[in-house]
């Protein structure tokens, strides 16, 4: 063969052995990846269970209701807290316990033998006994939004009542002067002539805030769980009305009360309210549920206008609302610094033997000039959530 | 190179076996790590539910331990207390498994809650059996309330995890079974490149055993042609094939030779009989040559000892002498021309002759003779030295016209027997010597007295006679210096 090819060429085309050389070697080392491959295929699914990470202590945190973002977003800011701390915080109603109640779960929890339980509490009996309970048991409580002052709870967290009553009652007087002054409704009255017998209707146009029809302020509370200490708050908006409002205007206070006894009755007795003859001027709304659900109302009795909302907390749909003038001003609180003031109780009561028996968190009012800047968190927020 | 010729050196045998356990170790290694994995995953795919069947079964604990509670709690029987003890005791077992630590992964928080649950259970449940035994009423009511408070907590809690469970389970289940697919179109590629790679492989080997069987089935072929011109195979590799190729090599050399042999002495035969040919039919010449010059020698012969019978009843002895020579010089032309005859006889001859024609031309040839007497047994063809002799004083001395010497030498010259006639006639002349040597020299009138044998045919004999070719040489000094012709037998 080198005879015939004195240039030295060496002739691929001419010589199928070195292809099928090569075709060999490749198909060789493809078979040898491939086996290669395939072990390793099964060896990753092994490893995908990684090891965890192990936590000192463990806390529980329950909450009257896992729907409402306002408890997601504390719960966020717990458990941000926590990590930092090495520490693990559930939420025991997020999904499991949907059905029970906050005692209930606290009984849970103390049986499970947590080291913290952070609980929405109310100045009811059986909580008490439940929170010494856990004190017995050496589980520290530390109560959320609601106190329960008669137990042995380590710390309260929340939002100073009084305070916030008092913002409400600037809000609702801020309404009063900015749209409802000035207004006049038209008001029917029907004058009956008994001896002649002659029913005579006189329409007649009212100054709203004169005597003859005076501003209808109504504050919704929950008739059951009574998450904020309503009371205080209550009394903290009357007075500053009262204080306030000028010797000119007459407002008519009222509270609604919400039968949240049982699944969707808020919902339905929010609409009963607008089903009435006399609906208020403005609503003020002590939670997140109660906020939404009369936002929706309005929009749905075509109110929008008539009826100012005073809400509570920032959720997306609150915020939009405002940002479309539904909803007048909702409050903000600082949820995420709630959740950390929780666990950073817990820790200290942990270390110290005693914390702070009260943590306030901080409020802000959002209306419609500075609502630009929660939309845009809110999107930014969106955005990274995606 | 070392490997190569490893490699070179090995038999057929095993070239061809390893090639068989190389692909089927190929096809097994391959086979074993889909065995492997395909075993694998149907383990894994057994396992996914495990989780919840332990579930199940710790939440049926749970249950015969607050079934066992509440029987001896209704009647107080020995075997419901054994039945509540026994079952306690499997379920503080079935607890052992249950994580204690706090991870980052529900599941075994979860599993947490449910042990630290279940202790605080089965402590509310101890108590409410102590009280009955000590038969405090009131105590034991509330203490099985809170059992059975916890009871339902702690099964809510398992039911719970058991769901959460089944839900991410169901996930992985789900997973597992595409993992499972992709794996299986995974299997079909490798069996698929396994199953080309041994193809090229038994290509690749078979090719190169079967490469020198082509050459040499094509050099076979050739060689079955009769075409023995072909190149030698090279013999790349000393297994079987090779032995056979070299084999073959040498035998197509062995062959060729054989035929190369065969081809010289068939060559030697034919030359041999084309020699004894050529003999018979110069001597058939001669002796043509002889019977057309010699018309009826018998008669002659009869004729002339008749005439010598004659002579001697006359009393003329000369006569008688001579026509006797005559006649025994014509008796050995006729007899002995044809066969192998003694330097003897033929110098017998050249005396007869010599005596013919000194009686014939009154005694002027002088006539002598130096031979070693033993070479006259010496054979020789017949019929050659009369007729150089005859030349001699036909072309030499005749011409001449004076007296002639003729002196004929039998003598050892090397090896070979030199007979030497040499005259002092005219000589010859360089072209006359090259023309009778080569043959090309014709006398046109045959002198008288000759009979007729030319040297033409007298060189030719000796060649063949001898086997050689330098049988004459012919030496003359030049114009009336004499010849001397030398033969060599």
């Amino acid at each position: 063969m080198k005879k015939d090819n004195p240039t030295g060429q060496r002739k691929w085309n001419s010589n199928p052995n070195t292809w099928i050389m090569l075709l060999t070697i490749v198909c060789v080392a493809a078979t040898l990846v491939m086996a290669v491959y395939v072990l390793w295929f099964y060896r990753s699914s092994y490893h995908e269970e990684t090891e965890q990470a192990v936590y000192d202590k463990y806390y529980m945190m329950i909450t009257e209701d896992n729907k409402s973002s306002i408890w997601r977003s504390i719960y966020q800011g717990a458990c941000e807290q926590a990590l930092e701390e090495n520490v693990y915080v559930d939420w025991l109603g997020d999904d499991l316990f949907q059905g029970y109640s906050v005692e209930e779960q606290m009984q849970i929890a103390i049986a499970a033998g947590v080291d913290g339980i952070i609980v929405t509490a109310n100045e009811n009996e059986g909580m008490t006994e439940l929170v010494n309970r856990a004190s017995e048991e050496e589980i520290p409580v530390i109560t959320l939004y609601g106190d329960n002052t008669q137990s042995a709870r380590c710390s309260f967290v929340g939002i100073g009542s009084y305070n916030l009553g008092h913002e409400y009652g600037r809000l609702a007087l801020q309404i009063i002067r900015e749209k409802l002054i000035g207004q006049t409704v038209t008001y029917a009255s029907v004058e009956e002539d008994e001896e002649q017998g002659i029913e005579t209707a006189q329409i007649e146009e009212v100054k709203i805030g004169s005597d003859k029809r005076p501003v209808r302020v109504a504050v919704m509370v929950n008739s059951y769980a009574q998450g904020l200490d309503q009371n205080i708050l209550c009394s903290g908006i009357q007075e500053t009305i009262e204080q306030e409002r000028g010797e000119k205007l007459a407002i008519e206070m009222e509270i609604l009360s919400v039968d949240d006894t049982n699944a969707f009755s808020v919902e339905e007795s929010i609409r009963d309210i607008f089903m009435e003859k006399d609906i208020p001027d403005i609503i003020i709304c002590l939670n997140e549920l109660n906020t939404t659900c009369v936002y929706q109302a309005v929009v749905d009795y075509n109110k929008v206008g008539q009826v100012n909302i005073l809400g509570y907390y920032d959720s997306d749909t609150i915020i939009n609302a405002i940002d479309r003038g539904v909803i007048y001003a909702t409050v903000a609180i600082d949820t995420e610094q709630m959740g950390k003031f929780c666990i950073n109780a817990l820790q200290e009561y942990h270390e110290l033997g005693y914390t702070s028996q009260y943590f306030t968190a901080d409020i802000r009012l959002i209306q419609k000039d500075n609502v630009g800047e929660y939309l845009e968190k809110g999107d930014l927020a969106d955005e990274s959530d995606e | 190179m070392r490997v190569m010729s490893k490699r070179h050196s090995v038999s057929l045998q095993f070239k061809i076996s390893s090639i068989y356990i190389l692909t089927n170790l190929l096809v097994m290694i391959v086979n074993i790590v889909l065995l492997i994995g395909i075993n694998n995953m149907s383990g894994r795919l057994d396992m996914v539910y495990q989780d919840n069947l332990h579930l199940n079964e710790l939440s049926d604990a749970l249950g015969v331990v607050q079934d066992n509670m509440t029987d001896y709690l209704n009647a107080k029987t020995t075997d419901s207390l054994e039945d509540y003890y026994r079952s306690e005791q499997d379920y503080r077992t079935m607890m052992a498994d249950l994580n204690e630590q706090i991870t980052g992964v529900p599941f075994d928080r979860m599993e947490r809650n449910i042990r630290n649950m279940s202790e605080y259970y089965l402590e509310e449940v101890g108590q409410t059996i102590e009280a009955k035994r000590g038969r405090n009423v009131e105590k034991y009511r509330i203490h099985y309330e809170k059992a059975t408070q916890m009871y339902e907590y702690t099964a809510a809690y398992i039911t719970n995890l058991n769901l959460e469970k089944f839900r991410s389970n169901s996930e992985r289940y789900s997973d597992l079974l595409k993992r499972f697919k992709l794996f299986e179109s995974t299997s079909l590629v490798a069996i698929i490149l396994v199953m080309a790679s041994n193809a090229c492989i038994i290509i690749r080997f078979v090719g190169t055993i079967i490469s020198p069987l082509k050459k040499l089935a094509g050099s076979a072929n050739e060689v079955a042609k009769g075409n023995f011109d072909i190149e030698l195979l090279p013999v790349e590799s000393e297994d079987e094939v090779g032995v056979v190729t070299g084999a073959f090599n040498s035998m197509v050399v062995s062959i060729s030779r054989y035929i190369e042999r065969i081809r010289e002495s068939m060559e030697a035969e034919r030359a041999l009989k084309e020699r004894e040919l050529l003999m018979e039919a110069h001597l058939k010449d001669a002796r043509l040559k002889y019977l057309q010059a010699q018309i009826n020698p018998h008669f002659l012969f009869n004729t002339l000892n008749a005439g010598a019978q004659l002579a001697m009843m006359e009393g003329a002895d000369r006569t008688y002498e001579y026509v006797q020579k005559v006649a025994q010089f014509y008796r050995y032309n006729m007899k002995k021309s044809e066969e192998t005859v003694t330097i003897a006889d033929e110098i017998e001859m050249v005396d007869y002759y010599i005596y013919i024609l000194n009686v014939r031309f009154a005694g002027d040839i002088h006539y002598e003779k130096h031979i070693d007497q033993s070479l006259l047994a010496v054979e020789m063809p017949g019929m050659i030295l009369q007729p150089i002799v005859e030349n001699c004083v036909n072309h030499g001395i005749h011409e001449m016209g004076s007296e002639g010497n003729i002196c004929l030498s039998i003598y050892y010259k090397g090896e070979k027997v030199c007979i030497s006639v040499k005259d002092n006639g005219v000589g010859m002349s360089e072209e006359t010597i090259h023309k009778v040597m080569s043959g090309t020299y014709r006398e046109d009138n045959m002198a008288a007295g000759s009979n007729g044998i030319g040297m033409d045919n007298v060189i030719s004999r000796m060649k063949l006679f001898t086997g050689s070719e330098d049988v004459m040489v012919i030496r003359s000094e030049g114009q009336d210096k004499g010849t001397e012709v030398c033969l060599y037998l």
